[in-house]
């Protein structure tokens, strides 16, 4: 029982990390129909930054708020100067220059930061070895909980952007029909632009409690943490946030399960194939996902 | 149309890969096994002398009539002697860990050539940067080989020395002080041309049994924590070969990716619901900090389980313990070079003197790993002196067997330590090591027990 | 700009010249060039085959795949396991890393046929994460040695081939690497232009460009897509035999056998030119070039390059190459061949025949 609620406490708590990148992914896709296949190196180079700031001498929780920000203006700026533009001339475009992105943000972080000795990231919550609750015998570190606080608030602050304010519903009708969203006078450059921003900001957010956990940063932090996101995403829908977080927290839970109950067979090995096996059979057999929804082509 | 190029691309095809059948072994035996490296290379007799400083045995001489090019091999080598080697100087965390190996191993020369060493031979030297990718190393080896170099030294990892020894044994080049402690750099036989200078991890993996059997003489329940990569594989495997011996039952073996920068939260909590007496972690690099942590933790949740952990001497850096501060208290390591940074060594004149060479060079900042880069030039140069003095003056051939002779103490090496080869007697540099133990309040090390020497052959 | 005449005589003078001086740069790299120069256009070449595979899924049938790393490994294990397990002669282990990548290619095929753009795209990235993961399994360990991966996977004895003669060593290994990537990939070019050129070609395209369009004209989506993809695996898996015998080594993390391998067959096929039968040749001689070059660059380097990134001791290679992309998305969308072949109308025109006529008409 207790080895089995360890389980459940440690999923949830990666799985909400996975789950606010796969919002990230969400967000993009529901905005403007595009994958980012760069969503993780992103959040990596916005977390060398927060690592940045709180190196100047900067608070914490400034840094990352400020890394936040800096994400925000990362992810506007790429929508506005390059996807946009590809956008226009083909849709696999996009694609390839995602990917050139993810390449070109890795190798960037490795240059400018590279050189120095790996980065000693502390972590927004206290992260002494003390620093836990046993509940029913299973140990949750409030390192643990906080994240997946942290995480809840501010998926819960995006629901409530999307479903009570103007700018969210401007945002849904950008996504469900740009055309008419543009004739009603929405300003569908700003909402694009600021749907990739959101998502980086939320990336640089997962960036920076991924980092804190792990205690130091490299610039392959976000590589599988991004997998885990797209299963999560693929799981849960690509037009679902709400998919996705369900599916980042099912995903999270899983693989932990999987891993100790199956040590000969996944173990921790296999914990990665966990999330791949899950995109191979969901997009095989409902590639909606459990709550996204299916899309109908005009021929 | 269709048809003429249907044939057409038939035709090609099939000859092609006729002509590419034709090639290989046809006598269908795959004459080149695999250099064991799970099967311990011709037997380590522990032997009982002390290491001895006698005159080396004239016995092996590497036979270089299957050489591609005997005369070159054993063509002497006047004026210059260019030093080649592969290293890591950039794209990711090993670059960050390893650079400053360079700059010693080319500070050494300058100081060499300055000091005469090799008497009127200038030394030259020229490292390639092959990004820790074996993939990258065979072409930088081509690089040096096209320009001109005599004999390699000091190549960085594991994969990167093994995906070049076939090339240099084949081609007859010398390949010295393989900075990888795989047990498959110890065979004389099969790879005469290539000898390693690290301690090798079958060596490492028993004197930590050893220390463990004698804490726990009942029989100890062990855990093992390697990275799921080449090095840490070949660790796992020869302790697990070896455990057997020393009483040792294997209770847990878990893995973490050399990419996955997140904590071994998993690993670690499966290790503790085991409660081993003693965990024997090999993880890489940056790694070694994050699992400390975790252990951290789980000891403060589980009251009362207080493994002995080991470290695998590639930890052993203050630079890399420092990032685990109190976590890292009281790990056991082992190494065979002395700690730099302790100023009763620092004193010494022969240490004292490389610290202030490095520091008139600007680079007094990373004398920790550049002293490992000062150390394996300083054994090659001293080879490469040895193979001078001798009979058949300097030529590769020479070389390889001077190097196969060592017999000598170095700057660095701690007192009590020669490194010693002795052709296929002796296929290991260093043998003999010191288990320490790591003090995170004053970070430096303790010697625990004594000098081990017992595998030196 | 010159008219030229489909089918005259300066057209063909204009092909000669063209084969001759294609002749002449692959005669003269191996015979004039220093070693480690041949062994560059050896790796040139395997990428060069891996994008032209990637091409006939991607640029020629619009299916989105970054798993190819996936069969290139595949390619490479089974050389490696069947040369040092079993001692086979290496030559027969294209044949069977082709077969067994074929195989595996359509089975992976049949169920993804249904999925489209980047559904179709996170399927392949799965295969392309798992495929280096598998190989690392405890359980699999028996077979592929786990992370340490297979070394010495080499030749014994080179062959003799006509003309060549007998090679020895390094020099002669690269000489022997050189030719028989080359006749691999002169092999891939046929195998490809044969199927873009014919009617199988076309259902290709028609795919492509409209999947229901093609499949209410007639064209059978699944047998077309399931062999495409199967016969594409087959030659990455060549490309994969290939790279091992030249290197001798292959391991999980080898360069192209994790996912950064199938991005960047990728962005070769895309630099060179999607869709286009030589894009791939001239993207991966780019990019081999390029790589090269700014290997260099960095602290130790002047010029340029120093000024651009001399304050990072980092190689600047994949960020330039990043860079590169992007710009190529802009500038160029059919890729470089795109941009060659409109600057090349430029200069000269080929006329083709009028339809229906017999005569040809003669030039100025």
């Amino acid at each position: 029982m207790e080895r089995l609620l360890q389980y459940v406490f440690d999923g949830l708590s990666l799985g909400s990390i996975y789950a606010l990148l796969a919002l990230g992914l969400v967000v993009v896709f529901r905005g403007t129909g595009h994958l980012n296949f760069a969503q993780g190196e992103m959040a990596m180079i916005c977390t060398f930054f927060t690592w940045q700031f709180h190196a100047w001498g900067l608070p914490l929780v400034v840094s990352v708020l400020l890394g936040m920000v800096a994400g925000f203006v990362l992810g506007a700026g790429v929508e506005v100067s390059l996807i946009r533009r590809v956008a226009k001339k083909s849709e696999a475009g996009v694609f390839v220059v995602s990917i050139a992105m993810f390449l070109g943000f890795n190798s960037l972080a490795g240059m400018i930061w590279g050189n120095l000795p790996p980065e000693e990231m502390p972590s927004l919550f206290p992260d002494e070895p003390d620093d836990f609750v046993r509940i029913f015998g299973a140990v949750w570190r409030y390192e643990y909980i906080g994240i997946m606080i942290v995480a809840l608030l501010l998926m819960g602050l995006l629901f409530l952007l999307f479903a009570k304010t103007k700018f969210g519903l401007a945002m849904r009708a950008v996504a469900s029909n740009p055309e008419s969203a543009r004739l009603v006078g929405i300003p569908t450059g700003v909402v694009l632009a600021a749907s990739w921003g959101i998502a980086a900001a939320m990336g640089a957010l997962s960036g920076a409690m991924v980092g804190g956990l792990a205690g130091e940063l490299t610039s392959l932090l976000m590589f599988t943490p991004f997998i885990y996101a797209s299963a999560s995403a693929t799981l849960g829908g690509f037009d679902s946030p709400g998919g996705a977080v369900i599916a980042g927290l099912l995903i999270g839970v899983g693989e932990q399960l999987a891993a100790g109950y199956a040590p000969g067979w996944i173990g921790q090995e296999l914990r990665l194939g966990v999330a791949l096996v899950t995109i191979f059979v969901v997009l095989l057999f409902k590639p909606s996902g459990l709550f996204g929804s299916t899309k109908v082509e005009r021929v | 149309m269709k048809r003429t190029s249907t044939r057409v691309f038939a035709l090609a095809m099939a000859s092609a890969l006729t002509i590419a059948a034709c090639g290989g072994d046809d006598e269908g035996s795959s004459s080149t096994e695999a250099p064991a490296a799970s099967e311990a290379p011709s037997t380590e007799a522990p032997s009982t002398d002390a290491p001895s400083t006698e005159a080396p045995a004239a016995g092996w001489a590497v036979n270089t009539d299957d050489c591609v090019d005997p005369d070159a091999a054993n063509a002497p080598i006047e004026g210059t002697i260019k030093i080649g080697s592969a290293m890591p100087l950039s794209g990711g965390p090993a670059a960050t860990a390893f650079a400053p190996v360079k700059d010693g191993f080319e500070a050494y020369i300058q100081w060499a050539n300055e000091n005469k060493i090799l008497g009127d031979l200038t030394i030259e030297v020229q490292i390639e940067d092959d990004q820790y990718n074996k993939d990258l190393t065979p072409g930088a080896v081509e690089k040096l080989l096209d320009a001109d170099t005599n004999v390699f030294a000091g190549i960085i990892g594991t994969p990167n020395n093994t995906a070049v020894k076939d090339l240099l044994n084949e081609e007859c080049y010398p390949q010295l002080n393989a900075l990888t402690g795989s047990p498959s750099f110890g065979n004389a036989e099969e790879y005469p041309w290539t000898t390693g200078l690290l301690i090798p991890y079958t060596t490492e993996a028993k004197a930590y049994a050893a220390l463990i059997a004698d804490q726990f003489p009942a029989g100890a329940k062990v855990a093992l924590f390697t990275v799921n990569n080449e090095f840490g594989q070949v660790y796992a495997e020869a302790f697990k070969e070896i455990a057997p011996e020393f009483n040792i039952e294997l209770v847990d073996e878990q893995t973490i990716e050399a990419t996955d920068a997140a904590p071994p939260t998993a690993q670690v909590n499966s290790i503790a619901s085991n409660a081993p007496d003693a965990i024997l972690a090999v993880p890489l690099g940056a790694g070694c900090a994050t699992f400390l942590g975790e252990v951290a933790n789980a000891k403060a949740a589980n009251a009362g389980w207080n493994p002995a952990i080991f470290m695998t001497a590639t930890c052993s850096s203050p630079l890399i313990l420092g990032l685990a501060g109190p976590a890292a208290d009281g790990i056991y390591t082992a190494n065979n070079l002395v700690d730099i940074l302790d100023p009763e060594v620092a004193a010494q004149p022969a240490v004292a003197e490389y610290i202030a060479f490095m520091e008139g060079l600007g680079k007094g900042d990373i004398i920790t790993t550049a002293a490992a880069g000062w150390h394996t030039a300083e054994v090659t140069v001293l080879t490469l002196k040895a193979a001078l003095e001798s009979e058949a003056g300097l030529t590769r051939a020479s070389i390889i067997n001077a190097a196969r002779a060592f017999n000598q103490a170095t700057t660095f090496t701690r007192p009590g330590i020669t490194l010693k080869m002795n052709g296929v007697d002796d296929q290991y540099m260093s043998e003999s090591l010191q288990v320490i133990q790591y003090n995170a309040t004053t970070k430096l090390f303790t010697d625990i027990g004594e000098l081990i020497t017992d595998f030196e052959s | 700009m010159m008219k030229i005449n489909h089918g005259s005589p300066q057209h063909w003078a204009l092909r000669t010249l063209g084969v001759a001086l294609i002749a002449l740069i692959i005669v003269w790299v191996p015979t004039q060039m220093s070693t480690s120069r041949i062994g560059q256009f050896s790796d040139a070449f395997v990428l060069i085959i891996a994008a032209m595979s990637l091409n006939l899924v991607l640029g020629f049938t619009g299916q989105i795949s970054i798993g190819h790393s996936a069969f290139f490994g595949i390619g490479g294990y089974t050389a490696a396991i069947l040369i040092k397990d079993h001692g086979w002669s290496p030559g027969y282990t294209f044949y069977a890393a082709a077969a067994l990548a074929f195989v595996v290619g359509c089975l992976i095929a049949l169920p993804a046929l249904r999925i489209k753009g980047i559904y179709l795209a996170l399927v392949t990235l799965a295969v392309a994460v798992l495929f280096p993961t598998l190989v690392k399994w405890k359980k699999l360990a028996w077979l592929t040695d786990g992370a340490k991966g297979i070394d010495s996977v080499r030749y014994d004895e080179l062959p003799v081939w006509p003309i060549l003669g007998e090679l020895k060593g390094r020099d002669g290994r690269a000489v022997f690497a050189y030719w028989l990537a080359f006749v691999l990939l002169v092999v891939t070019y046929l195998v490809c232009r044969g199927l873009v050129k014919s009617r199988f070609g076309r259902s290709l395209v028609a795919i492509r460009d409209n999947e229901t369009a093609a499949a209410v004209m007639g064209v059978n989506l699944t047998v077309t897509k399931v062999l495409v993809f199967g016969v594409s695996a087959a030659l990455c898996a060549l490309a994969g035999v290939l790279s091992t015998l030249r290197t001798g080594v292959i391991t999980p993390e080898g360069q192209y056998v994790t996912l950064l391998g199938s991005i960047v067959f990728l962005l070769i096929m895309v630099v060179g030119g999607a869709g286009t039968l030589w894009g791939p040749i001239v993207g991966g001689l780019v990019y081999v070039w390029l790589d090269n070059t700014t290997r260099g660059f960095g602290s130790e380097s002047d010029g340029v390059g120093g000024f651009l990134f001399g304050w990072s001791d980092q190689s600047p290679a994949t960020l330039i190459l990043g860079l590169a992309l992007v710009i190529i998305m802009f500038v160029a969308p059919y890729g470089l061949v795109g941009l060659i072949k409109r600057l090349w109308v430029k200069v000269v025109v080929v006329v083709p025949k009028p339809a229906g006529t017999s005569l040809p008409t003669t030039g100025q």
